[in-house]
């Protein structure tokens, strides 16, 4: 089978810090490559037989590649990296777009397609819906395990007020929401086999994407104007280096 | 120059363009602009306590778009005969008109079918605006009829306001302390809002409107093999008083401590979402952005910094008193007392007190 893993590069959301104005510093924050994607290879790496291919895909600037490899560290035999200047300022439909593009056009013939349920950095988990819809298969949200007998694939979804078990029809999109901590790590000999591997770079030109189909010029939403709040509230400060007395006021206040 | 066919002065009023419009009419009266008008939103049913009842969310969506829209509201519920029991309520809250989109397999959730039906109806009335409550189920189907109606979604709004057809959609933006405001550029403008971001509005008992119904288009579906409901203990924390809420910043020790002290004085115990991620607490306890809103009379914060995500599910607690041991946290442009101390050490002799 031939697994297709759509990945998102993320700044280390834990290390963001901001400056006076409020504005973001994302120098000097690293990269990582997004939780939920780790998990969704661990779970292909479960089910995965020797014949089985994963292809690790992502939409990025060239640093991308670093969470490509970290792919291919942990089990990806292939990395295809989408990168183009027209491809900035993207939102979730023209980023489903170019990965539709990249699938019809590079891997056609691939079995699934394995997401990470969000990215933690813009957590609105709408890719997965929007590529699946653009390329007319089945979707599978919230899947936090999957098995694979003769017979085929079920997955497991957990909905919060209710859990599905489901037969995966062949060419599913899957996209997972919960990973195992204890999930495998890549050791040395990983890390040198996967610096070996080769990770190809393919444009706009090449995925034969018009330039109003991609990037901002693509987009359908955009920012009209952003601000960072500043309260004029008036706040009291209590000194609490006595924890009784703070405790007591903290009491005699929610009575 | 051809005659003139809209008015009746022969051709005489100087009519060129191909419309046969008198010169700078298309213009004047924006005749090339789109005819989107209503508003739509998804009206989610769910299971609760063995009863099909409509999600809060979806209600709470009626009556914001109530508030600030002069335009229609237009419902879209999805089910077999017995979602017939609701249409009283949904009228009673502000629906115009209900499409029922009536199909026996559909009495069952199927995000692809369910996502066909919702676009199907978009297609037919062409609505300016479509809004879906930010559940599990919701934030699945919008991004799916968002890609049907090639148009833009933007997720977990937190303020929706209209300037004439235009929405704006504002939201904490990635990872700082950025607040955006979001337009989008086709119609429909799609939306989807958690639970709890908007206040239920009364019901007009009473309130008429009209059904339609739909057929179903897509009998594309999913083989579920097994579907078990599972009781969500809400412990409810958006509707929940007193609020003790936890952060980083305390030890694990003292999650135990807090429950105690909540169950004495009547509080529920919430947290952030780096208490989540550490698997210390349930998702269903985190309050923010990707948590719940909440709306307590009393919010208490232990050791939590105040994140924009964070600070954006707490804006309609009537007093916050944070608990920090860092007098530049940022939770402090928020509340109303401050107190500069160990939250660990605050918490146990909260409890001491609390059992003497
Ligand atoms: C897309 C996205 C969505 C998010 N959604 C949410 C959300 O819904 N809810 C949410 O909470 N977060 C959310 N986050 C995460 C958010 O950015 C913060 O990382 C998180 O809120 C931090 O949690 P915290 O305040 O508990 O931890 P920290 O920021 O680490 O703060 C800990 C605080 O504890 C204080 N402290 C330390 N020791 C003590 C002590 N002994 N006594 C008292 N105080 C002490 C410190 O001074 C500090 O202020 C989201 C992030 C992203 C990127």
């Amino acid at each position: 089978m031939k697994f297709l893993l759509m990945i998102k590069q993320v700044p280390d959301t834990t290390m963001i810090n901001v400056d006076e104005n409020g504005n973001l510093i994302r120098t000097g924050v690293p990269s990582i490559l997004d939780p939920y994607c780790e998990y969704a290879l661990d779970m292909i790496n479960r089910i995965k037989n020797n014949e089985d291919r994963i292809v690790a895909v992502t939409m990025g600037p060239l640093q991308a590649k670093e969470a490509l490899l970290r792919c291919l560290e942990l089990g990806a035999d292939e990395a295809y990296l989408l990168s183009d200047k027209a491809f900035a300022g993207a939102d979730t439909y023209a980023t489903s777009r170019t990965l539709t593009a990249f699938v019809n056009k590079i891997a056609p013939d691939y079995d699934h397609i394995f997401c990470g349920k969000q990215a933690a950095d813009g957590d609105t988990a709408q890719v997965p819906a929007e590529l699946s819809r653009m390329l007319c298969i089945p979707q599978f949200y919230y899947v936090e395990g999957i098995s694979r007998d003769l017979t085929g694939m079920t997955v497991i979804q957990n909905y919060g007020d209710e859990i599905r078990t489901c037969k995966l029809p062949h060419m599913s999109l899957i996209s997972v929401s919960q990973g195992d901590l204890n999930r495998r790590l890549p050791s040395i000999s990983m890390h040198l086999e996967a610096a070996k591997k080769e990770i190809q770079t393919l444009d706009r030109v090449s995925l034969g994407l018009g330039i109003f189909s991609v990037g901002l010029k693509g987009s359908k939403t955009k920012i009209v104007y952003s601000y960072s709040p500043k309260s004029e509230h008036k706040c009291t400060i209590i000194d609490g280096t006595d924890p009784s007395t703070a405790a007591k006021h903290i009491l005699e206040g929610i009575k | 120059m051809s005659d003139c066919s809209t008015c009746s002065s022969g051709g005489s009023c100087g009519t060129n363009n191909e419309n046969g419009l008198p010169p700078g009419m298309l213009q004047q009266y924006n005749l090339n602009q789109s005819t989107a008008e209503d508003n739509l939103v998804w009206i989610e049913t769910s299971i609760i306590d063995d009863k099909l009842k409509v999600v809060d969310v979806s209600i709470e969506l009626i009556g914001k778009l109530k508030n600030i829209s002069d335009s229609r509201t237009i419902g879209i519920i999805i089910g077999d005969n017995d979602v017939k029991m609701l249409y009283d309520d949904i009228f009673a809250y502000g629906i115009d008109t209900l499409y029922h989109v009536k199909d026996k397999t559909l009495a069952t959730y199927h995000p692809e079918a369910y996502a066909d039906a919702i676009a199907d109806v978009a297609n037919r009335i062409n609505p300016a605006v479509i809004l879906i409550g930010g559940t599990s189920r919701g934030r699945e189907v919008a991004p799916r009829v968002a890609a049907i109606l090639a148009t833009g979604l933007t997720a977990d709004c937190t303020e929706l306001s209209m300037n004439g057809r235009a929405l704006l959609m504002t939201r904490p933006a990635f990872g700082g302390n950025i607040i955006a405001t979001i337009s989008c550029s086709n119609f429909p403008q799609m939306a989807t809002v958690r639970p709890g971001t908007f206040p239920m509005p009364q019901p007009q008992i009473g309130r008429k409107g009209t059904v339609m119904y739909r057929q179903a288009t897509n009998n594309d579906l999913k083989d579920i093999i097994s579907s078990e409901r599972k009781k969500v203990i809400e412990s409810d924390i958006s509707k929940a008083k007193i609020l003790i809420s936890l952060g980083k910043g305390i030890k694990k020790e003292s999650i135990a401590v807090a429950e105690r002290i909540a169950a004495k004085i009547g509080a529920s115990v919430s947290c952030s979402r780096a208490l989540v991620d550490k698997g210390w607490m349930p998702q269903n306890r985190q309050v923010g952005q990707s948590g719940r809103n909440v709306a307590p009379d009393v919010y208490i914060a232990f050791g939590i910094s105040g994140s924009i995500q964070h600070k954006a599910g707490i804006g309609s607690a009537k007093k916050i008193i944070a608990v920090n041991t860092d007098p530049d946290a940022p939770i402090k442009d928020l509340c109303d007392e401050f107190i500069l101390g160990n939250a660990d050490q605050i918490l146990a002799e909260m409890d001491k007190m609390l059992n003497s």
